[in-house]
């Protein structure tokens, strides 16, 4: 690598690509893959469908609907009123469903986030540190890998009272130990590469080279598993609130299926049961399939000739 | 010491060491987080002298250190004490629901490995084919989708509405029978058609889409020139081809039985299934904390353990492995 | 009767930008008991030939035209039943050795037992003892017989990789660049070795090579390929008297033992590209000596001594071209 009179600041800009450069490369390749354009399309759908909750649903998630005589409307199939029917409780489905999407988002993406990047944080020091912190870490990446994640959330629940934040940091507890490992791998192939050594003797210090310069690199890798954490996020949340677990207050998809189940609606209530279902199903498809058409574009072996 | 002995070695002790810190932590836990930190030993709902006594019983009035090293103690001879609610010592309630969940999954793992490997290797050796690319995007939709949800339509639609099959349970219910004479029974089989059907339809996505990656790397090998040329019929090439593909199977299907005990909570759950997935969630629910303490303790210990053999397996089977 | 005939052979490459024409009318004979050696740079078509006398190219590879008689029998046109019975029983092949030829999850004894038993019935019992033979054959100590192919180095392996070829002792032997990747020591035992096997056990063989001074060395016979055409064919006279450009380029490529301090000379620019091959000569736009007609016309192969085969226009000019090919100037890059 050419070594220009000014030193780090330039050798530092050859190297270095812009932190946009893979969201929107990472996009283009993504719509590119007949399975990830569908999977993107309906993700976005999800996303209006949230923000257009508060203005399009009828009711809020756990208004009780009555009819002109002051009845409660419950258990209706779908009907003009209620698009698709109510819950035993006389609660609209379809508003319960759109707000669903809202908790859907914020639990998948914030914890996807948090997730990925608690990971490649520790996969970067990890890796390009070694020695004592490695170990350190590593140990302490082994024993999240040893928890079973299900168990170990219902137990915290219970000595805990259900929250929402609480899902969301036992969500993130386990994402970030499979983005560490990946990570770190990476990095350890990484910091043998000329252009560090080349960084290094320019002077840069070990926390420049590890953010400016492999931190890019790996980049790619702390996008897939945010992508794949969007999913895992959900489902767990969903698998969380499906079991009783979940935050009373909040009325998620996987919520609606545990009303749902208690009320014993999957013997004559399909439209209770089958709508939180299906976009459950949809949303972490989609992601899924993203994620999927992702990992093709950054590791070409597993590209469709 | 020989490289493979030394290999075995080590991951012995990393396993045991991980295993001393998860029941570690689950101790920290249960008497430092909010919440009553004899909750685990003491049923609140008893009057005071009664938690007095418990308490005593327990050895919850001895010092902290002594606690942990009877703590650690029990768990490493899986003396899980007594429950709250049921008759019979935790250990053995807790061993029957883990039979039971072994009931219910090695069916499904035996089938889905079997069959997925058939299926991925032969999807691909013929890649470009239609069949190829059925089997990768059905595998791609079946392993994204929520198994829980898969296992509720398949309920409504089987069970309640076409009313074929039984909606729960291990067997029908009024016979109660030892664990293998249930098994071997044909009531249990009805009963195990469902959860197996959810189960399997994801389970063999695995195998599908892993022979079938594992199988286009076999296909651009140089040694299947040779074999050619020495004259092999097409089925023996396939046959050298697999042997070479089924590498990574090994440690997949050892992982992947590991992480499905945990799994198996929310289908247990749907399909009334008296496993050792259900038997936490109900514990926790009724506070039956000896219960859900070793029902977690076995499930960490059976995902460490198929870790380990994994580790080991993959060692063995590849001859290509060196350990120095 | 030869041996093996091939009668003007083409073989082209389905790739997505068209047909790379990798052979492309290639014909030459091997007699019973010959030595030829193919030489020629990477991607002139050596290999690929070879690969399609024993069918194993790969699935883009498709023979256009012309036929390979093995004993008077078409390999081309033959159904796969009956080639499967001539496949390594009457032809076998000794791969190059960056390869990995030889199945890694399966032991070396049981892949030469495949040979034997996929085209004989005997006992396993005779079987090994041939495969015991073969073995101690090309030095190798049949105790390793039950190892893994990643346990053997790689010069090792070439041998075991003999003894395969050996096993049904076939009319014909090819070894496809069986001695690119090994060091020159290890290369020279093969070479002894394949040379030995030839001589002792008269086997018929075909060598594909890109070194001239191996070809050099041990071949009765040289076939000089280029761009998927034969440039020069005979004997030794090939690499004695050589008559084409290419030829003698070659040959002065190569360092000399006797003639140290000679400056090494190396023929500029690349070959043309197979998609869409030039019209005239292939060489013509790297052959110093080209003429108008070179780029016109493309010159067959014509008889221009004995037994030996040049596809140039200017035969006569050999002499000339001889002396003027030793000096480094004459094939200094042209601008």
């Amino acid at each position: 690598m050419e070594m220009s009179g000014a030193g780090r600041g330039k050798s530092a800009r050859v190297r270095k690509l812009s932190f946009l450069h893979w969201p929107l490369e990472s996009l283009k390749v993504i719509f590119q893959d007949t399975l990830g354009a569908i999977g993107l399309i309906f993700l976005v759908i999800f996303i209006v469908m949230a923000f257009l909750a508060p203005m399009v649903a009828p009711w809020g998630p756990f208004d009780v609907v009555f009819n002109p005589d002051k009845s409660v409307r419950r258990l209706l199939p779908p009907n003009p009123t209620n698009l698709l029917g109510t819950t035993n409780m006389g609660m609209d489905v379809f508003s319960q469903l759109l707000y669903g999407s809202r908790i859907a988002l914020v639990v998948g993406f914030f914890s996807a986030i948090a997730g990925a990047l608690l990971g490649t944080l520790v996969g970067l020091f990890s890796g390009y540190y070694g020695r004592w912190i490695d170990q350190v870490l590593m140990r302490i990446t082994d024993i999240a890998f040893g928890i079973p994640i299900l168990p170990f959330a219902l137990i915290i629940i219970s000595v805990t009272k259900p929250s929402l934040t609480i899902i969301i940091l036992l969500i993130i507890f386990f994402l970030w130990r499979t983005t560490a490992r990946v990570i770190r791998s990476q990095v350890l192939s990484l910091r043998e590469r000329p252009f560090v050594w080349a960084a290094k003797a320019a002077g840069a210090s070990d926390l420049k080279i590890l953010f400016f310069h492999i931190g890019p690199n790996v980049l790619p890798f702390s996008f897939l598993y945010m992508a794949i954490g969007v999913s895992a996020g959900v489902m767990y949340e969903a698998a969380l609130s499906f079991l009783g677990f979940g935050d009373p207050h909040v009325l998620s998809w996987g919520q609606m299926l545990n009303f749902a189940f208690n009320a014993g609606a999957m013997r004559n209530a399909w439209w209770w049961v089958l709508p939180p279902g299906l976009c459950l199903s949809l949303f972490v498809t989609s992601s899924f399939m993203i994620t999927r058409a992702y990992e093709q574009m950054i590791n070409p072996r597993l590209r469709e000739i | 010491m020989t490289g493979l002995k030394k290999y075995i070695l080590m991951r012995l002790i990393s396993l045991v060491f991980v295993i001393f810190c998860i029941l570690s932590i689950i101790f920290v836990l249960v008497k430092f987080l909010p919440g009553d930190p004899t909750a685990i030993f003491v049923d609140s709902r008893f009057s005071p002298e009664m938690i007095d006594m418990q308490k005593k019983l327990w050895g919850l009035t001895d010092p902290l250190w002594v606690q942990y090293l009877s703590y650690l103690k029990n768990m490493a001879i899986f003396d899980f004490g007594r429950s709250f609610f049921q008759i019979q010592p935790v250990r053995e309630i807790v061993l029957e629901k883990l039979l039971n969940t072994c009931a219910m999954m090695v069916p499904s793992v035996i089938l889905s490995v079997v069959l997925g490997t058939i299926l991925g290797a032969v999807a691909g050796w013929k890649r470009g084919s239609k069949f190829e690319t059925t089997m990768v995007t059905t595998s791609l939709f079946l392993r994204s989708a929520p198994s829980f949800f898969v296992g509720i339509l398949v309920l409504m639609l089987f069970s309640y509405t076409l009313r074929w099959l039984p909606s729960g349970g291990m067997s029908p219910p009024g016979t109660a029978a030892g664990f293998w004479q249930t098994v071997f029974s044909v009531g249990f089989l009805k009963h195990l058609i469902l959860p197996t059907i959810v189960l399997m339809s994801r389970e063999i996505t695995g195998p599908i889409l892993l022979l079938r990656s594992s199988m286009l790397e076999v296909k651009g090998s140089d040694f299947l020139d040779i074999l050619r040329a020495k004259g092999l019929s097409e089925a023996q090439i396939i046959k050298h081809a697999t042997r070479n593909a089924l590498l990574p199977l090994v440690t997949y299907v050892a992982v992947m039985t590991g992480l499905l005990f945990q799994g198996q909570v929310l289908l247990e759950i749907i399909f009334a299934w008296p496993g050792i997935g259900r038997e936490i969630v109900t514990a926790l629910k009724d506070l039956d904390y000896p219960v859900a303490q070793a029902c977690f303790y076995l499930m960490a210990l059976t995902i460490l353990l198929m870790n380990f053999i994994a580790d080991l397996l993959y060692g063995f089977i590849d001859p290509r492995i060196t350990y120095n | 009767m030869a041996v093996l005939e091939v009668k003007d052979l083409r073989i082209y490459y389905r790739t997505l930008k068209g047909y790379a024409q990798a052979v492309d009318g290639v014909s030459f004979q091997i007699e019973e008991g010959e030595y030829l050696g193919l030489v020629g740079e990477s991607g002139c078509g050596k290999s690929t030939i070879a690969k399609a006398i024993l069918r194993i190219l790969p699935p883009n590879g498709e023979i256009m035209g012309g036929a390979i008689l093995f004993n008077g029998q078409d390999l081309v046109s033959m159904k796969s039943s009956d080639l499967k019975k001539i496949q390594w029983k009457e032809i076998s092949m000794v791969p190059q050795s960056a390869m990995y030829s030889f199945d890694p999850v399966y032991r070396i004894e049981d892949q030469l037992l495949e040979a034997i038993e996929t085209h004989e019935k005997t006992t396993r019992e005779v079987a090994l003892s041939k495969i015991r033979e073969l073995f101690g054959l090309v030095g190798l100590n049949e105790k390793r017989l039950k190892d893994y192919p990643h346990q053997f180095s790689g010069g090792m392996r070439q041998r075991a990789m003999i003894a395969m070829a050996l096993t049904l002792d076939p009319t014909l032997i090819i070894a496809d660049e069986a001695t690119t990747g090994l060091d020159v020591i290890v290369q020279d035992q093969i070479l002894y070795r394949i040379k030995e096997i030839h001589e002792k056990m008269k086997k018929t063989m075909l060598l594909i090579t890109h070194n001239m001074a191996v070809v050099a060395e041990n071949c009765d016979k040289i076939g000089v390929m280029y761009a998927g055409k034969i440039m020069e064919y005979g004997g030794e006279s090939v690499f004695l008297n050589p008559y084409h450009p290419y030829t003698l380029g070659l040959v002065n490529a190569f360092p000399s033992l006797t003639d140290t301090g000679r400056e090494l000379i190396s023929i500029p620019g690349y070959p043309p590209s197979l998609l869409n091959p030039p019209k005239g000569c292939r060489f013509h736009d790297r052959c110093p000596f080209t003429k108008e007609e070179c780029v016109k016309e493309e010159p067959l192969l014509r008889l221009v001594a004995e037994k030996h085969f040049s596809a140039c226009h200017y035969p006569d000019q050999v002499d000339r071209f001889r002396d003027l090919a030793q000096k480094p100037e004459t094939w200094a890059k042209r601008e």
